[in-house]
Parts: C-alpha cells; structure tokens; sequence
C-alpha cells in the first residue's frame, strides 16, 4: 500500500513539476484503475504510459481549461474483484475521469464503480461493444475498434486487396473476444465471396491447449483448396503458429490487434506470410509519423519499447477525453457525454473516432495491417471496414 | 485407416506432455501422500531456466535447469513441505497451493506476465511424414520419455535400496520409520525424481511450444493431476495412462462435437473423467494400498 501511494505521488509529482508556469491552478486528475501488473500488465501499463504521454503534451499546451492535467494510478493487479476499490481509490484523490483495462471482463468492476460515482470511465482497448451504454453504463467509452468490425475489416481486406478467394477459419474458444472476431470476420467473407469460400473451420483453447496436433492434421489437406487462413487468436500465438509452420503449413495467415507484438515471434523462426491488423507500429515504421513520434518519446520516457500498439489507445483515451472538454467548456458530466457522443471521425492518435449516444465503440476506425517477413514486420497501409455489422446485445 | 492412424498418433501426441506431468504428480503423491499443486510451477521454473541458458549448448542448457530443479524441489520440500509433513492431507494441499502461488507471481514480478518466447531445439519441432502419416519429432520423443521414465522408475523403485524404502514409506511411515528408514531422506529422493521428471517436461514443451508464461504450470498441474486420479492415485503405469486418455479424450471431442460445442469441449472431457470415475471410483489401475485408504 505504501509503495502504491509513493508511486502514486512519484507520478503525480513528475507530471505537476513537469509543467509550464502558464498552468499553476490546481491540477485535474485523470484516475488509472487498471493491472500495472499481472496477466494484462503488458497491455495496462502500455495504456497507462500513453496516458501520461497525452497528459504531457496537453499541459505543454497550457493544460485544459486553463489548469493542469495530473494522473493517479492505482493497480488492480489484473485482479477483476480489485477493480472497484482501485476505481474508488482514484476517485478519492479527485479523479475527474478513470482510465481501466485493456478488456471488457477485467474493466468491468472498475468501469461500473466509476459510473456509479457519476463519472466517465474510458477503456484503453476493450473490443467489446458490450462495453458502453449497454454492458456498464451511458458514461463509458472504449478506444478499441469493436471485435467485430475488425473481422469485418480483414474479410474486406482480404477479399478486396489480396484478391483472396478462400479462407479456413481457426478459432481460440477461450474467449469472447476471438469468437465475435470470427464471427464480424465469417459474416462479410461470406457475403463478399459466398458460403462456399469457407474452405474448413476448426477451434482451439488458446489457455489449455499446448498441442494441436489434430487441428493441424485436418487443417494441411485443406490448405491445397485455401488462399489463408483466418487466425481469431489471442494468446499462445507462438505456441500454436509454431507448430503450425514446423508442420509445412506455410500459406498465409491473418490475424487481428490481439496478436500485436513482437514478444511472441521468437517461437516461430522466420516467420513469413502472417498479417496483422494493429493499432499502430511499433516498430518506427508506422506510415502516421505522428505514430512514429509517440513511440520514440515512449522509448525515451520509459526506456523501453511499447510492447505493443495498444499504447496509443491509451493516448488516445486522454485525447478524447480532453477534447470532449473542450468543446464543453466545463467539467459538467452531461455536457462532456454529450461532447464525446457528437464525435464523428474525430482525429485523435488512434485514427479517425466516432461514438454514438447509443454505441460508445467505433466500427469504422482504420486499423495498419502489417506483414511479417522473416520475422520483421513491415506497414502494408491502415485499412477501415467498409460494411461492418452493427452490434447486436 | 491412415485416417485412424494419424488420429491415434495427434491423441498420442496431445497426451504425451500430459503423462509425464502426471507421472511426476502421481510420484510425489504415491510416497508422501501430497497432492503437490506446484508441480507445473517447477516446470514452469525449468523454461525460464532454458530461456536464460539459452546461449549455451543445448545439454548444458537442459544440465542447468535439471540442477536448478533439483535444487527448488529440495527447497520446497525442506522450507515449505517438511515443517508440515504430520498435518493433515488437506494442510498440505494448501501449503502446496500457496507455494504454487507464491512462485508464480515471483515469476511476474521477475519476467512480467507477457509470454516469452525461445527456440530451443528447432529440429525437433520439424514433423516427420511417413506413409502418408504425420508426426513431430517432439511427439515421438514424449511418447519415448513417458515409456522409458515410467520404466526406469518402476524399476528404481523396485529394484534399488532407496526405493524399496520409498515403497515402505509410501505403505505405512510409521512403521518404516520404527525400522529405521530415514524418511527424510527418502522424501527428498522423491522429490529429486519428481524434479528430473519436471525437466523432461520443461524441455518437452518448450521445444514444442517455444513460448512460456508464469502461469504455464496451473493448466499441466490440474489436468495432470485428473490423470493421476482416472489412472489410479499412487499407481506411475496408470499415471501414464490418464494422462494419454485425458489428450484422447481431448483429441477424439476435438474432431466430434459440433462447432457450436466447441467451446465447451473441456466441460464433456471432465464430464467423461467423472464418468469414468463412477464406473471405475479407483482409476484405471487400482493399488492395494490405495484400496485399503478407501
């Protein structure tokens, strides 16, 4: 506990002190109440330090509203039941508004404790629409680009610009998030290229499984008849493709945001023909130079890379945020909701967003499809979906 | 029939990593009577030793990690076992649960929670076609150091001092000790046995996985230990089975149950262990011993 509060006040004391004489009005606390450590500490850190990164450049701007932006953080330790006494801890330092997890099932107590105390609750990267208006309440938002709409957009990408023609489907039953993944991804694919074009369909449990030996013996006599395949993983993505390449499988597969990173490429040596769908590069290539900007000052700040592009949904949290503000002029909740469901293709750090009072998740957001080549990647071009579905609850 | 082949061969192979988990839990239980719940933890601790020791050449690396297993099983039994050795089952259980835990989230602190990733022993991972049948390399050698390491154990603990005294501890201590066997010193060969088996399988699963997280070990442990309990507690042949059985069952519900299913593919593989078990309520392989426990 005590290490927590001299973390807290370490924060807190760097970004105040950090400040330009223009903004010497008492601070506006943006609360973090999500796991610095723990299973989703990868993720949850990396949001939280683009966080601090958009507190940065608003206060050298002057701050918002005339006072400075300062953050609290209080680790759940990707404990989901932690979830509501690190968002009240938050609270009670002042938080204006909190910033949880990377997840809609770790966010959620802390999301739902923060709208009971009638403040507004961002998610750095929950991919479920589920999480908004109808999972925690009218006043939380998410940056992420809904898990459907990210199917959508590979089926569209794939079809459209690979001139792909037939897709065998592997799909991680562990979670939610794979499984509506799949599902936004097999909707357009069949309606671009019909229900034939579906060349196979398997599964497996990304936490349980350590072999699939017996997907993969159905899976290679289909690869003959299948342009890729379409990958809804998340986890034990070296385990899994490892195996996948050691059988002789080489053609190519697509994956989406929850295979970003370069943590689990090792396991895979020179990995080719995967594609994936991020949320910006980490590698310093990324097309957006703004993108590219941000993860230099990332490695200079925290002396580390990112691990992985969700960093900059943690920017982008602040941003939008701080932006809806603005144009309400006041700290009023009602006003800065309303602020925040008028955005259409407002530009932030993450892309183009858009909310709706309804549907507190974007689903035409580009994403940067990336292309491994001997286990580098390389940007191919960010791409939006054309056609995504609309959520259903 | 090539068919049946290769789907006997993909079960075989999903349970290899399995029976050898369960050997080494089914070990340390048939001589202490310990449900050790932090046996995937020591191999979990034995992949990141491999990922440290990556550099060296690979004996060296597998060298290293067995002595540093060795090492932590001699630890866990001495700080966290020995001291609570006439407690009830139950205590033991639970001191084994806290360690697990207590390892684990070292582990985070140490290397974070995001998976690591190394490629230890690439050839091995290569599959191998013949007639038309498919098989990693990693696979043969799991089935090949299940049979041989249930064997070599069977016969050390038939055939050798210490594990006729590991038997006589296993059957009754009180009476092993009355005539002298150093308990002691038996529990701790059992231990460096368990730990030579936990480096099999770190070896084992990174060379087919390439990729480790501290939280590895919990899913080996539980579906080690069910294949302890439907192969005969205590038994290291029955041991070996259900651990094979539990990657049949995986396999065999894999390819049968439609997609809709799918995703409750665990909850008809336990379900099927439970009915197993109330048909056969001592395991496949039922000991004596453990007959007269019940």
């Amino acid at each position: 506990m005590k290490n927590v509060k001299a973390i807290v006040a370490g924060v807190t004391l760097a970004i105040v002190t950090a400040l330009p004489a223009a903004a010497q009005e008492d601070p506006i606390v943006i609360g973090v109440a999500s796991g610095q450590t723990g299973v989703l500490g990868p993720w949850d850190l990396a949001g939280r330090r683009g966080a601090e990164l958009a507190i940065e450049d608003i206060n050298a701007k002057g701050g918002l509203l005339g006072r400075p932006l300062s953050i609290v953080v209080s680790d759940t330790k990707s404990d989901p039941s932690l979830g509501p006494t690190a968002a009240a801890e938050v609270l009670d330092q002042g938080a204006e508004m909190v910033i949880v997890a990377c997840d809609y099932d770790f966010a959620a107590p802390a999301a739902m404790a923060t709208v009971a105390a009638n403040k507004i609750v961002f998610s750095t990267c929950a991919a479920d629409p589920k999480f908004g208006v109808q999972g925690i309440g009218p006043l939380a938002y998410t940056m992420s680009l809904a898990s459907t709409a990210q199917g959508t957009m590979l089926a569209e990408w794939a079809y459209e610009t690979q001139g792909w023609r037939s897709a065998y489907v592997m799909m991680d039953t562990a979670i939610e998030y794979t499984k509506s993944l799949c599902q936004g991804f097999r909707k357009r694919w069949t309606e671009l290229a019909g229900a034939e074009a579906i060349s196979g369909e398997d599964t497996w449990n990304g936490i349980n499984d350590t072999s699939i030996a017996g997907q993969i013996s159905r899976m290679k006599p289909a690869m003959d008849k299948s342009d890729f395949v379409m990958w809804c993983g998340f986890t034990n993505n070296g385990s899994v493709l490892r195996q996948v390449r050691s059988a002789g499988i080489d053609t190519p597969i697509v994956g989406s945001e929850a295979m970003d990173g370069a943590y689990w490429t090792d396991a895979v040596p020179g990995l080719n023909d995967f594609y994936v769908a991020v949320y910006a590069s980490i590698y310093g290539n990324d097309p957006d130079e703004r993108v590219n900007e941000f993860m230099a000052r990332y490695q200079e700040k925290f002396g580390e890379h990112a691990p992985m592009g969700h960093a900059v949904t943690g920017y982008a949290a602040v941003e939008a945020w701080a932006r809806a503000v603005e144009k309400a002029g006041s700290l009023e909740v009602e006003e800065i909701q309303a602020a925040l469901d008028s955005f259409n293709n407002e530009p932030l750090l993450v892309g183009p967003s858009t909310f709706r009072p309804d549907l507190h998740i974007d689903l035409t957001r580009p994403l940067l499809i990336m292309r491994a080549v001997n286990g580098k990647y390389e940007p191919i071009g960010r791409f939006a979906p054309q056609k995504p579905a609309e959520p259903t609850f | 029939m090539d068919l049946l082949v290769q789907f006997i061969i993909d079960a075989v192979s999903v349970g290899g990593l399995y029976a050898l988990t369960a050997i080494g839990i089914g070990l340390i239980f048939g001589v202490v009577g310990l449900v050790n719940f932090a046996y995937g933890d020591f191999v979990m601790i034995g992949a990141y030793t491999i990922l440290l020791t990556i550099g060296f050449y690979w004996p060296v690396t597998i060298l290293i990690a067995a002595i540093v297993l060795i090492m932590v099983a001699l630890a866990a039994d001495f700080v966290a076992f020995r001291p609570v050795r006439l407690a009830s089952p139950e205590t033991l259980m639970i001191v084994s649960f806290a360690l697990s835990y207590t390892i684990q989230y070292s582990y985070v602190m140490m290397f974070g929670s995001l998976a690591r990733t190394v490629n230890f022993l690439p050839a091995m991972s290569t599959n191998l076609e013949i007639l038309g049948i498919r098989i990693a390399g990693v696979s043969i050698l799991q089935i090949v150091a299940t049979i041989v390491l249930t064997g070599a154990l069977a016969a050390f603990i038939r055939f050798t001092r210490i594990g006729y005294q590991m038997r006589a501890v296993s059957e009754n201590p009180t009476m092993a000790r009355l005539v002298g066997v150093d308990i002691n010193k038996v529990i701790a060969a059992a231990f460096i046995a368990s730990a030579l088996l936990a480096v099999t399988v770190s070896v084992l699963f990174v060379a087919q996985t390439g990729t480790m997280t501290p939280f590895l070990g919990l899913n080996l442990t539980i579906i080690g230990f069910v294949a302890t309990v439907i192969g005969g507690m205590g038994s290291l042949v029955g041991c070996a089975l259900g651990g094979f059985l539990v990657g049949f069952l995986t396999t065999l519900l894999q390819l049968a149950l439609p997609a809709d299913l799918q995703p409750f593919r665990e909850a008809f593989v336990f379900g099927a262990v439970v009915l197993m078990l109330l048909l056969r309520p001592g395991g496949l392989i039922m000991l004596a011993t453990a007959r007269e426990r019940i």
